[in-house]
């Protein structure tokens, strides 16, 4: 037990911990990217298979069964739709899974439970990752009003249209997906969306908030939307 | 520690080099596979969400 001894155990200690803290930001930075972005691709494909697979339910629903028959509900953990924001980039294309945990948010976009479904009337919520796990909504304060989100669950291509800047708000802050969230200004129920991240970049002490109303919607057989074409 | 293990791993200079080598990847695995995944969700880069209810986010 000498002084060699002891200052040699120290230093060693001191460089396991920084060597540890490195590969700690090697893994948020690069690997949950790298992990997010495969497992997001494969969303995306699982989605695609599934739509060209057969006539999804909800176009057999328009032709033969009247209109008042409930649609699927969404699974927890499975994507249902497929996000493109071009504001965000051209190839920006994000599965939306149902639910809001840690696991369904590493794997893509998070649909909130118990608001509307995708083209009806309420507000249809969805958070995704500012940071880490492919970095879905990195460049979120880059959007502007008038701004298109655009979706398709298979059978029909929905456009939205962003209405704010994006706004920040405290965690706590349930309204703002509410049907009808008082802060974005909208008065009457109407065919809303609502997208939420973190807030500043890299903490969580606050929540950046957009909100959007459905422009219009067209059948895929139509093609894609002017949105995404123009 | 780290003389304590290079003096009890066998063989020679490069045996030795080379079970090292081992070691580190197999440790770096460990931490990429299981203790990081663990540590992550503990940092706030996952408060994505303004329900607080979801317990499941933070």
């Amino acid at each position: 037990m000498t002084v060699r001894w002891i200052v040699r155990t120290a230093s060693e200690i001191c460089v396991t911990a920084g060597t540890l803290i490195v590969l700690f930001v090697v893994y948020l930075l690069f690997w949950t990217g790298i992990r997010a972005d495969s497992a997001m691709d494969g969303e995306i494909g699982r989605l695609q298979d599934q739509w060209s697979a057969g006539p999804p339910a909800a176009s057999a629903g328009r032709s033969a069964a009247p209109p008042a028959a409930e649609p699927r509900p969404y699974e927890p953990g499975k994507p249902f739709a497929v996000m493109y924001i071009p504001r965000l980039g051209t190839d920006w294309a994000k599965p939306v899974l149902q639910g809001t945990t840690t696991g369904v948010l590493q794997r893509g976009l998070g649909h909130y439970d118990r608001t509307a479904r995708l083209g009806e009337t309420g507000n249809f919520a969805v958070a995704g990752h500012r940071r880490t796990y492919g970095d879905p909504f990195k460049d979120f304060p880059e959007l502007r009003p008038g701004d298109a989100v655009v979706l398709t669950d298979g059978t029909t291509w929905f456009t939205y249209r962003i209405d704010n800047r994006p706004y920040t708000t405290l965690p706590a802050d349930i309204g703002v997906i509410d049907p009808v969230p008082q802060k974005s200004g909208y008065r009457g129920p109407g065919r809303y969306l609502t997208l939420t991240t973190c807030e500043p970049e890299w903490g969580h002490s606050h929540r950046l908030i957009a909100w959007a109303h459905l422009d219009s919607t067209q059948p895929v057989e139509q093609g894609r939307p002017s949105a995404l074409t123009g | 520690m780290y003389g304590w293990i290079w003096r009890h791993l066998p063989g020679n200079t490069w045996v030795k080099a080379l079970i090292s080598l081992v070691l580190v990847l197999a440790v770096v695995f460990v931490l990429f596979q299981w203790v990081f995944p663990w540590a992550e969700p503990l940092l706030p880069f996952n408060d994505v969400t303004v329900d607080q209810g979801m317990a499941g986010t933070r």
